[in-house]
C-alpha cells in the first residue's frame, strides 16, 4: 500500500511521469561515475521504479550517490531528466526520514542545511566540524590537509552571518 | 575597453573566500582591466546540489532570495565564479520562471524581508566575462615570453556546461580552450574536459572518487601538461588535494583568472600561487 502511494506520487510530478519513456537502454548507468558503488544502477533502478518498487527504490543507496554531474542526463534518449528524478527521489526519501542509514551523503546535505539555516553562508571548515560530529572517522586523515589549509591562510574558523535570515529557515532542517 | 560597461552584480558564493588564490587573482585581473564587481549584499548560500536534495521549497528560497537581492540593487546580470553556484541558480531561475506558482510561493516568503522576485537575471560565469565581453586584444599587451611554452590541461568539470548552461556544448566544451589560446598558453587537446571530479562525494567517499580524480589528472600527463586548470573551486579543490603523486610529480591546478593573470605579465605572488597546495611557481620559473 505504502508503495502504491508513493508510486502514485512519484508518477504524478512532472518529472516522475518521464519516467514512462525510459526504453532500458543502459545509457545512464554506463555514463554514471559511480554507478559500481550504487545498490542498483540507475538504469535498474528506473526498472524498480516502473514495477513500482518504491520502498526498494527510496531505501537503495542510488540516488545518495548521484554526484550531480548529469552526464546521465545530458545522454539520455528519452530525454530523461535522470539527475532530477535522483533529487526527486532524495526529497521523497529525506521528507519521510527514509534515507538509507548507512549513507553518508544525507548526513552531509543536513550538516549543509544547518550551517545554511544558522549563518546564511558555509565555511567549510565549520560545515566539516558538524559533519565529524555524526561521522568522526571521515575526519581522521584529514588534520594533515588541515593544516596545510591553515599555514595558508584557506581555513575559516569563524562563521560569516549574514544580516536577514528570516527566509533561511529551511524545512529540511524541521522535518521528520 | 570600447565604451563597454564591465560591471557585474556578483556572488562570489562559500568557497570562494578560501579557494586557493582564485580571488586574489580576480581582484588582480579586474584591477588591471577595468573589470568592477559589485557584490550582492547579504547574499546567502545558493544550498548546491545539498539543499536540492533535501527540500525542492528550501532550494527556490535560497535562490530566490539571491535573485531578489540582485534586482532589489537594480544589477542587470548576476555574475558567479563557481560551477555550483552557476548550475544552481540557473536551475532554480528556469524553474522559478516556468512555474507562478513556485514564483508565487518564493514571493511570499520573501516578503518577510520586503524583497519582490519579478525579473529573474541572467546568470553568467566570469570566464563568460574574460572570454566575451573583455576585448581579445587585451591580454596580449603585457604578454611574457614564457607564457606560449606553457601547456594547460583546461578543465570545465561536470556542471558548468549541463543541462541549464547556454556558454558551451554539454560534453565538448571549448571555451575555457579557446580562452587560454587567446592568453598564449598552449591548450592540449584532452579527453577528460567534463569528467566528474566527484564533488563534494569526495570527502565522505574518498576512496570511490580517487579513479575520477586519477583519470583526469593521468590524462592530462599524458598529454604533457603542465597545469590542470579549473574554473570551480570543488573541482580545484578535489584535483588539487586528492592527486596522490606516486612517482610522477603531480600537476598543478591553478583557476584560470591566475593564468589570465600571468598572461597579463602580473607576477605570481600577486595572484595567489603560494595558497595552492600542489605549488606551481616551480613549474612557471622551470620555463621562464
Amino acid at each position: 500500500m505504502i508503495d502504491q502511494r508513493l508510486a502514485h506520487e512519484f508518477l504524478q510530478s512532472p518529472k516522475g511521469v518521464k519516467l514512462l519513456h525510459c526504453i532500458q537502454c543502459g545509457t545512464c548507468s554506463s555514463s554514471c561515475p559511480l554507478a559500481a558503488c550504487m545498490d542498483h544502477a540507475p538504469r535498474e533502478l528506473f526498472a524498480l521504479l516502473r514495477d513500482g518498487d518504491m520502498e526498494a527504490v527510496l531505501a537503495s543507496n542510488t540516488p545518495w550517490y548521484c554526484v550531480s554531474c548529469y552526464q546521465c542526463m545530458v545522454r539520455c534518449p528519452q530525454e530523461i531528466p535522470v539527475t532530477d528524478i535522483m533529487y526527486l527521489l532524495k526529497q521523497m526519501a529525506a521528507e519521510r526520514g527514509m534515507a538509507p542509514a548507512g549513507h553518508k551523503l544525507p548526513d552531509l546535505y543536513r550538516a549543509f542545511a544547518r550551517e545554511i539555516e544558522a549563518h546564511g553562508r558555509v565555511s567549510e571548515a565549520l560545515l566539516m566540524a558538524r559533519y565529524g560530529a555524526h561521522r568522526p572517522f571521515d575526519m581522521l586523515g584529514k588534520a594533515g590537509l588541515g593544516l596545510k589549509l591553515f599555514a595558508r591562510r584557506r581555513l575559516e574558523l569563524f562563521p560569516r552571518n549574514i544580516h536577514n535570515r528570516a527566509n533561511l529557515v529551511l524545512n529540511a532542517n524541521h522535518q521528520e | 575597453m570600447n565604451g563597454k560597461s564591465l560591471t557585474y552584480g556578483f556572488f562570489p558564493g562559500c568557497a570562494y573566500a578560501t579557494a586557493a588564490g582564485y580571488r586574489e587573482s580576480v581582484d588582480t585581473v579586474n584591477r588591471q582591466l577595468g573589470i568592477e564587481l559589485v557584490e550582492i549584499p547579504d547574499w546567502n548560500c545558493c544550498g548546491a546540489t545539498s539543499v536540492f536534495s533535501l527540500n525542492q521549497d528550501d532550494a527556490l528560497i535560497l535562490a530566490g532570495r539571491l535573485f531578489a537581492l540582485a534586482q532589489a540593487q537594480g544589477h542587470e546580470q548576476i555574475l558567479t565564479v563557481c560551477n555550483s553556484c552557476y548550475t544552481t541558480l540557473r536551475k532554480a531561475g528556469q524553474m522559478l520562471a516556468q512555474s507562478q506558482t513556485e514564483l508565487s510561493r518564493v514571493n511570499v516568503r520573501l516578503s518577510a524581508e520586503g524583497l519582490t522576485l519579478n525579473r529573474l537575471l541572467p546568470v553568467r560565469h566570469y570566464l563568460e566575462i574574460l572570454y566575451e565581453d573583455v576585448p581579445a586584444d587585451a591580454w596580449s599587451a603585457g604578454r611574457p615570453g614564457y607564457i606560449g611554452r606553457l601547456k594547460v590541461a583546461a578543465y570545465y568539470g561536470c556542471q558548468l556546461t549541463r543541462p541549464w548552461a547556454d556558454l558551451d556544448h554539454a560534453e565538448r566544451p571549448a571555451l575555457l580552450d579557446r580562452f587560454f589560446s587567446r592568453l598564449g598558453f598552449q591548450a592540449v587537446d584532452h579527453s577528460a574536459r567534463t569528467v566528474c571530479c566527484g564533488a563534494s562525494h569526495a570527502l565522505p567517499y574518498e576512496k570511490d572518487c580517487r579513479p575520477m580524480i586519477r583519470r583526469i589528472v593521468e590524462e592530462a600527463r599524458r598529454r604533457g601538461a603542465h597545469f590542470i586548470s579549473t574554473l570551480c573551486p570543488l573541482c580545484q579543490f578535489n584535483l588539487d588535494s586528492l592527486q596522490k603523486s606516486g612517482e610522477a610529480p603531480p600537476i598543478p591546478v591553478p583557476y584560470f583568472s591566475q593564468l589570465a593573470g600571468l598572461a597579463l605579465g602580473i607576477p605570481p605572488q600577486q595572484l595567489g600561487f603560494g595558497k595552492l597546495l600542489i605549488p606551481a611557481e616551480n613549474v612557471i620559473a622551470r620555463v621562464a
